[in-house]
């Protein structure tokens, strides 16, 4: 069904164009409803303490929703990115603490393996041709298993001293963590928006075979895609890595909930061929301001997950009957 | 090139059956401690949840669907199972009776919400994950319930010699489910729809209610494991289920089920869980490092996956 509404958005560009701003202004409409509670609800919300810790998990929430995003563009999924997430970091801390390799380097080393990581999955994904859940579901385990046996699970917690410094630099009430998830955002438009291999990982996802006799090569599409999505993990590790100032076995565990959230909420296909930059970036905000919300009203973590889940459903049920009832209006048109 | 190897090798279960063979002669010969009584009992104990965790997966994926949900609303049933003993002190048969039907309402919502809506059951099932393990700590804020009733923590560790009484309900489901799927219209139906989704409409089957049907064994089933992890515990921990996930998918994908619908085995993904519960066992005994677990059965996933897919190629070519 999904397939036939990206169908239609193509025969009829400025309708899909309204579609999927009338997603974007909901979404945005939502955001601001939620930051009007909050405020008159609890006026701590947008103190500026609060309004710093939320910029820095945004940051870093913006940044796994994009890692799922490259992958969902192909119509597949990354269920390892929390693993390959924690193994950047905990890389990245291992050279700085034991070896004692500058910031920089270990950086890029951490950025790397969360690259070679995703390359192993999308390697694994064409040349088996099973199924992307399965394949990143066993080596989410693998991954997280090498990483666990390798460290012992001991924290690196007396990293240099510019990892922390920097997690707690503020411009104004934001964090340059901020900036830097937005210059990625700008990053993936340019991607997808400009560049071939954007279009032929869109193209891969769309119709894989459609793709294929055009001349599209829809495996290295794939391949590709899982390298970004681990590129992208490895770079929201070591984003969490700056603000937490010390490497933790324990990141990434979590990130499996909101990493679809925020480009589903945003309106990013999970069949792949369409994708929403600033969706996702909104879905982000939605999901960090309610998590925020929740605490600065001291309702706390726990009924947290069950909201969450509700907008999750909510979000797709919307978006379900939003595409039948436009399929609907247009088969009237043209009746 | 049809010899006895080939013919042995074709067969599903083979590869898993040698696995446990040679994992059973080599923990005998390396550790006393493997052939004792207890440690058959303690093996055999562990045994029984994941076994019909397992299962619980295995329907979903019958139907071509999964549920990412199983370890939540397993978690969800073991603490409103729990605190209906220890705060309401009702009677154990229905505590039980209630949390069975529990796991059947969540099921059959997950079922319902994903025929009805036609979104993928990948989203659904995350969703409702989230809002179950949300209720679950909105309840208890991650707090257990220790006080159960004594014959409910004697059913859990009773054992007569090395078999414990708890395996009995995991047998029981196994013989039922694969009764239930053999010899009723329901239960070749479901696997129709699974092989040909398409094919199982046009010839009359209604597709979306099998569906559904699956997803409320499914949950039926989590209901089941979380009760027996309960009583296996003495305690309803709010992180019943938590690590359920990777298991769940583990056991039927080992035991040679396609992620694309219609062919599962109960009698594969028994073996599939032996061996899980071997090589767990084997770890303790040898004293290597928990860690390696994770490792051994991503690993072991993606083993079996490919030996699926070769022996799929060389079926093809022969």
């Amino acid at each position: 069904m999904t397939l036939s509404a990206t169908s239609e958005d193509r025969r009829n560009p400025l309708a899909g164009l309204l579609a999927e701003n009338s997603n974007l202004i909901g979404l945005a409409a939502i955001i601001i409803l939620f930051w009007i509670g909050f405020t008159s609800y609890a006026p701590g919300f947008v103190s500026s303490f609060n309004l710093f810790a939320l910029s820095r998990s945004l940051a870093i929430d913006i940044v796994v929703g994009f890692s799922t995003m490259v992958v969902l563009a192909t119509g597949g999924m990354n269920l390892a990115i929390g693993s390959i997430g924690v193994c950047a970091v905990m890389f990245a801390g291992w050279l700085m603490q034991e070896v004692g390799i500058p910031l920089p380097i270990a950086l890029v080393a951490g950025l790397a393996l969360g690259a070679l990581l995703g390359f192993l999955n999308g390697f694994a994904i064409v040349r088996s041709g099973v199924n992307a859940f399965i394949i990143t579901l066993a080596s989410a385990s693998l991954f997280l298993g090498a990483m666990l046996i390798l460290s012992k699970a001991v924290t690196f917690n007396t990293l240099p001293p510019e990892v922390a410094a920097f997690g707690r630099m503020k411009w104004g009430f934001v964090s340059p963590l901020m900036v830097i998830a937005l210059a990625i955002g700008a990053a993936m438009v340019v991607l997808f928006r400009f560049t071939a291999l954007g279009r032929e990982i869109l193209a891969a996802g769309a119709n894989a075979r459609a793709a294929e006799l055009s001349g599209v090569p829809v495996g290295r599409a794939i391949i590709v895609a899982h390298m970004l999505s681990g590129l992208l993990a490895a770079a929201a590790g070591l984003m969490l890595l700056f603000r937490l100032g010390a490497a933790m076995p324990s990141i990434g565990q979590d990130w499996l909930l909101p990493s679809f959230l925020a480009p589903v909420l945003g309106g990013t296909l999970l069949s792949g061929g369409y994708v929403s930059v600033i969706g996702t970036i909104l879905g982000a905000l939605l999901v960090t301001t309610i998590r925020s919300g929740l605490l600065v009203m001291q309702i706390g973590n726990f009924w947290l997950q069950l909201f969450l889940g509700l907008i999750l459903l909510l979000a797709v049920m919307l978006d379900r009957y939003r595409s039948v009832h436009a399929e609907r209006r247009s088969l009237g048109k043209r009746a | 090139m049809t010899g006895l190897f080939d013919r042995i090798l074709a067969k599903e279960w083979s590869a898993l059956a040698a696995a446990i063979i040679a994992g059973t002669i080599g923990l005998a010969l390396t550790s006393p401690a493997f052939l004792t009584e207890f440690n058959l009992y303690v093996m055999l104990r562990s045994f029984c949840v994941v076994l019909v965790v397992a299962f619980a997966q295995m329907l979903t994926l019958a139907v071509g669907q999964l549920n990412l949900s199983i370890g939540a609303l397993g978690g969800l049933v073991a603490v409103l199972v729990g605190g209906m003993m220890e705060k309401l002190g009702l009677p154990i048969p229905v505590a039980i009776l209630a949390g069975l039907l529990v796991g059947a309402a969540g099921g059959l919502a997950n079922g319902l919400l994903t025929v009805r809506t036609g979104i993928n059951g990948f989203i659904i099932t995350l969703a409702t994950a989230s809002a179950f393990t949300g209720i679950n700590l909105g309840i208890t804020e991650s707090v257990p319930f220790y006080d159960m009733p004594a014959a409910f923590v004697a059913f859990g560790s009773a054992r007569f010699s090395a078999f414990p009484y708890l395996l009995i309900p995991p047998v029981i489901v196994a013989l039922a489910l694969g009764l239930f799927l053999a010899r009723t219209i329901p239960g070749r139906q479901l696997l129709a729809v699974g092989g040909n989704p398409h094919a199982a409409e046009l010839s009359g089957i209604p597709k979306d209610r099998i569906v559904v049907l699956a997803h409320t064994l499914s949950g039926l089933l989590s209901a089941v494991g979380a009760i027996l992890a309960v009583a296996q515990l003495g305690s309803a921990q709010p992180t019943i289920g938590a690590d359920w996930l990777l298991m769940s998918f583990a056991a039927p994908i080992i035991g040679g089920a396609a992620l694309t619908g219609g062919h599962i085995s109960v009698a594969s993904t028994a073996l599939a869980v032996v061996l899980i519960v071997l090589i767990q066992n084997g770890m303790v005994l040898t004293q290597v490092d928990p860690y390696w677990v994770q490792f051994v059965l991503g690993a072991l996933i993606l083993a079996a996956v490919a030996l699926n897919r070769a022996r799929a190629l060389r079926a093809e070519r022969g």
